[in-house]
């Protein structure tokens, strides 16, 4: 049997590196099972992925869950300002009840998580840093996601939306001020080269984004016993791989700004606070307003410790 | 020779049908110059935002993209009947009368049934998106099925205009491939 | 089946399906459906609609129309007369002169307008006639024209260039900036060779013909400007911080627009119904070429042949230049038969890969492979340029408008030769102006 996995990025990334895993594995465990990996949009562009994926015309992916909140609002809640502290937080969250509910969402689209895991991002200034609420009135922002925008926008930043892929042009020209994405799309784009301040995740980081490996739930129930325990397996690896792997790209980000001499910024528990402050007003506000059950689920999500 | 037919747009006569296709078709394509000139607008307002008054752009972008998509769809079926779309006919002009009217019926069965595909799927997945609420996942929160109707909507009006000109041909009105020499 | 044994299924099928009349946007189609039915079963089938609509939703494309009704517009009013009667005026006494001010005139505007047949169409249109009755030779007439239109797409903004960038995500600003220098390597080829054919055709006497006084040459000055408008104010929005450089293009569109209804009195609504009327047919002929060739790759990567191909070619070991060899001499064929766009969103998911892989700068490769289809555009059987000398002048035959363009067709090979000999003349720029590339 042979599986189509289709997703976003390039082949050195830690998403295609989590997949590779999986496909190896099975691979390896001979059930004769095959996961054939498209990587770089080759078959289907990023945001597309979610709809064939659960109509059974993909088998899997790795997808930022967001990207399908205009199918199922409440995957809103894995891109949310302030509701994931930190990488060990993120693990927590992805055991917790919160989670289980997701997943019942995401069965109900016929989906299932093999794979879960969160990416960290910060903020690029391109003149002053950005830390806390107080450095955004004025600023033309390119944010990543909804929630952020909302924020943003209620922090009095202008908002200007475009591909991650233009930043770097949009900051050279004099479009954009300030910028909010994942650490590894700021070091592919090369924004260091832009900016002149960079607020990566540290002990604080407001911005973490669900990045899961999907597959369509009928698909696996249709593979024989021994091919769903090859996958559960590697999906256990693969697992733990990617834990390490999102800590260490903060870290690497971090890195690669400092040795282009770009200034480095750390956001304050206190900072933070304001953010999640204002995220309450902005971002979690028009989320309970456009969720059926929203409340209780962003509240479960914030109950997690 | 080939290429970019600078021929006659297709020929109607006097058959109500034909006619009737062919105002239908340059409806569609008034439509599709309309949804340009809006998405042109649309940009410039956009960037007077941001410059000139360093405002927030939350809708622009993506209104603009679901305009030039729907300028594409609902335009086809006028770029059809004005021949617009570009084509190869080396075989047709390699062909004599008999043979090329006969690969005419074919290529144009061809489109009609391709075509034809497109509208079924095209229609079953915007009704996916109407009948589940699917909206766009930026904070403007488009409800998709108003961009998707542009595929039902313009496949419908392709395939009338291919059957127009399926018949045309078949009924000796038009010329096969618009190729008037023959 | 084997993949490559697929693909080669595939190439037979989509030449025969291409080559008999179909109209190109719907034989991809065609060809996608069956293989993907009679290959991949009906779960791709049924995606072939939300694959179409997908490839469209992407805002760089909004430029296509923008700069289309750009040229469109300009084409519409005497501007392109005007450029070319000013041009005209000041190079009377070099011989050949009148050849060497069209081929300047199609290069101006060649960086107001996106597409190539427009700019054939806005010189061609008084240029033509002109050279025909001062005693120029039918074949030069038609030829520098349909050559020097070909710059539409070089020199920027350039359609083209939109759906190369779009289909290997590269950067749009990058790509415009690598065409400039190479854009007027081939306006000076072009002229070189047209001097030289009038110096040696030993009528330079009669062809200089036509005197101007100074005060003629200067009282033309004035009508000049719209252009350079138009032009600086493209250029200031794109590299000065007011927009993305696809967002410009609906700067410009307005730009020319406004020009042409305020300086040129373009308002009748007719007329304006005929600009865009145009535009709104070259442009959804484009997209939809985008949007189906969108699913002919859905359908060559869904059935796994274009990364066998990219393999396969990356076992072979060859020299680059080998590989650079035969790339060139593949696009030059498939440009003889399809539309720049088409080929360039076919061939560009394969191409990629092999171009990096033997280490090839992928904004260098755009230039020639602009060229290369520049070629396509005055070749037969389906050369856009030609027919619009067609249209132009109906009484000139095809095959004259030909031989006249073969010359060209010469130039356009050495700057390609010269491109591959020095790649900075399209890295150089983009790179002085917005740093060395990623
Ligand atoms: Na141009
Ligand atoms: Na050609």
């Amino acid at each position: 049997t042979e599986l189509r996995l289709s997703h976003q990025w390039s082949d050195n990334d830690v998403r295609h590196k989590v997949a590779q895993i999986v496909a190896d594995e099975v691979a390896a465990a001979d059930v004769d099972l095959e996961i054939r990996i498209f990587p770089t949009q080759s078959l289907f562009k990023a945001r597309e992925q979610y709809t064939p994926l659960s109509r059974g015309q993909l088998d899997m992916t790795v997808l930022p869950l967001s990207y399908a909140g205009g199918q199922q609002p409440a995957y809103n809640l894995t891109l949310m300002p302030g509701l994931v502290k930190n990488h060990d937080h993120a693990a927590r969250l992805n055991d917790s009840e919160f989670m289980g509910e997701i997943e019942k969402i995401l069965e109900s689209d016929d989906i299932m998580t093999l794979v879960p895991g969160y990416l960290a991002g910060g903020f690029a200034g391109k003149d002053g840093c950005i830390t806390g609420p107080d450095d955004m009135p004025g600023k033309q922002t390119r944010a990543a996601g909804k929630a952020f925008e909302q924020m943003l926008a209620g922090a009095g930043a202008s908002i200007a939306s475009m591909a991650s892929s233009e930043i770097y042009n949009a900051m050279q020209t004099g479009v954009l001020d300030a910028a909010n994405t994942s650490s590894s799309s700021f070091v592919s784009y090369r924004i260091y080269e832009q900016v002149n301040c960079y607020t990566p995740a540290g002990d604080y980081a407001l911005w973490f984004m669900y990045q899961p490996l999907l597959m369509n739930k009928s698909t696996f129930d249709d593979l024989t016993e021994e091919q769903q325990a090859a996958l559960m397996a590697g999906a256990e690896k693969a697992t733990a791989f990617y834990l390490e792997e999102a800590k260490k790209e903060d870290a690497e980000s971090r890195k690669v700004f400092e040795d282009a001499g770009v200034e480095i910024a750390e956001m304050s528990e206190a900072e933070f606070n304001a953010w999640r402050e204002l995220a309450k007003e902005t971002s979690y506000k028009m989320f309970i307003e456009e969720t059926p059950g929203g409340d209780k689920l962003l509240e479960m999500a914030l109950s997690v410790d | 020779m080939a290429g970019h037919s600078s021929a006659a747009v297709a020929h109607t006569a006097n058959n109500p049908f034909l006619r009737a296709v062919a105002a239908l078709s340059t409806l569609a394509g008034w439509c599709s110059a309309a949804m340009i000139v809006a998405a042109v607008a649309i940009t410039c307002q956009m960037i007077w935002i941001r410059f000139v008054m360093n405002g927030s752009t939350i809708w622009q972008t993506e209104a603009v993209i679901y305009l030039m998509i729907a300028a594409t769809l609902i335009g086809l079926s006028y770029v059809q009947r004005l021949r617009g779309h570009v084509n190869v006919d080396l075989l047709p002009l390699a062909f004599g009368p008999k043979a090329r009217k006969m690969l005419a019926v074919i290529t144009l069965g061809l489109s009609v049934a391709v075509v034809g595909i497109m509208l079924f799927y095209g229609y079953e997945f915007w009704h996916f998106a109407w009948e589940r609420g699917w909206r766009s996942d930026t904070v403007w929160g488009v409800r998709l099925w108003i961009p998707y109707l542009a595929l039902p909507i313009g496949f419908a009006l392709l395939l009338l205009q291919l059957v127009a000109d399926l018949y045309a041909v078949i009924a000796g009105i038009d010329a096969p491939f618009g190729l008037e020499d023959a | 089946m084997d993949p490559l044994l697929l693909g080669a299924l595939v190439a037979v099928a989509t030449i025969g399906v291409l080559f008999s009349g179909v109209s190109v946007a719907l034989g991809l189609l065609i060809v996608s459906g069956g293989f993907l039915v009679a290959f991949d079963g009906m779960r791709s089938l049924e995606l072939m609609p939300e694959i179409f609509f997908g490839k469209l939703d992407n805002f760089a494309l909004l430029s296509i129309p923008m700069f289309i009704i750009m040229g469109a517009s300009i084409a519409s009013t005497r501007a392109g007369a005007d450029l070319y009667e000013a041009l005209e005026r000041w190079l009377t006494r070099v011989p050949g002169g009148l050849v060497v001010s069209n081929l300047g005139a199609c290069a101006l505007f060649a960086a107001m307008s996106g597409s190539s047949p427009a700019t054939c169409a806005a010189i061609g249109k008084m240029g033509i006639p002109e050279m025909r009755k001062r005693g120029y030779p039918d074949g030069v007439a038609a030829g520098s024209i349909a050559a020097g239109g070909t710059l539409g797409i070089l020199i920027p903004p350039s359609v083209t260039m939109i759906v190369y960038g779009i289909a290997t995500e590269s950067s749009i600003g990058r790509l415009f900036l690598a065409g400039v220098i190479p854009g007027l390597l081939l306006v000076a080829l072009f002229m070189a060779w047209s001097l030289y054919s009038t110096w040696r055709s030993g009528e330079a006497s009669v062809l200089s013909a036509g005197r101007y006084s100074w005060r003629e040459r200067f009282e033309i000055l004035p009508r000049v400007l719209p252009f350079l408008a138009i032009i600086v104010g493209v250029l200031y929005a794109m590299y000065g911080g007011v927009a993305t450089p696809s967002e410009t293009a609906a700067v410009g569109a307005l730009l020319c627009l406004v020009i042409a209804m305020v300086i040129y009195k373009l308002w009748n609504p007719k007329d304006l119904w005929v600009v865009l009327r145009d535009s709104t047919k070259e442009s959804v002929m484009i997209l939809a070429i985008i949007a189906a060739a969108g699913v002919f790759s859905f359908m060559l990567s869904s059935l796994f042949i274009t990364q066998s191909i990219a393999e396969w070619i990356g076992t072979l070991e060859a020299n680059r230049w080998v590989i650079m060899a035969a790339i060139n001499v593949f696009l030059l064929i498939a440009g003889f038969f399809l539309p720049p766009v088409a080929v360039i969103l076919m061939a560009a998911p394969i191409l990629l890969p092999i171009i990096t892989s033997a280490g090839f700068d992928p904004i260098w490769f755009a230039v020639v492979l602009t060229i290369n289809m520049e070629i396509g555009l005055i070749s037969p059987p389906v050369g856009l340029n030609l027919y619009v000398i067609n249209g132009i002048a109906p009484d000139i035959s095809l095959r004259t408008i030909l031989m006249g363009s073969l010359p060209f067709v010469a130039c356009m090979i050495v700057a390609i030769v010269l491109l591959c000999l020095f790649p900075g003349l399209a890295t150089w720029l983009p790179d002085l102006v917005m740093g060395p590339s990623v």
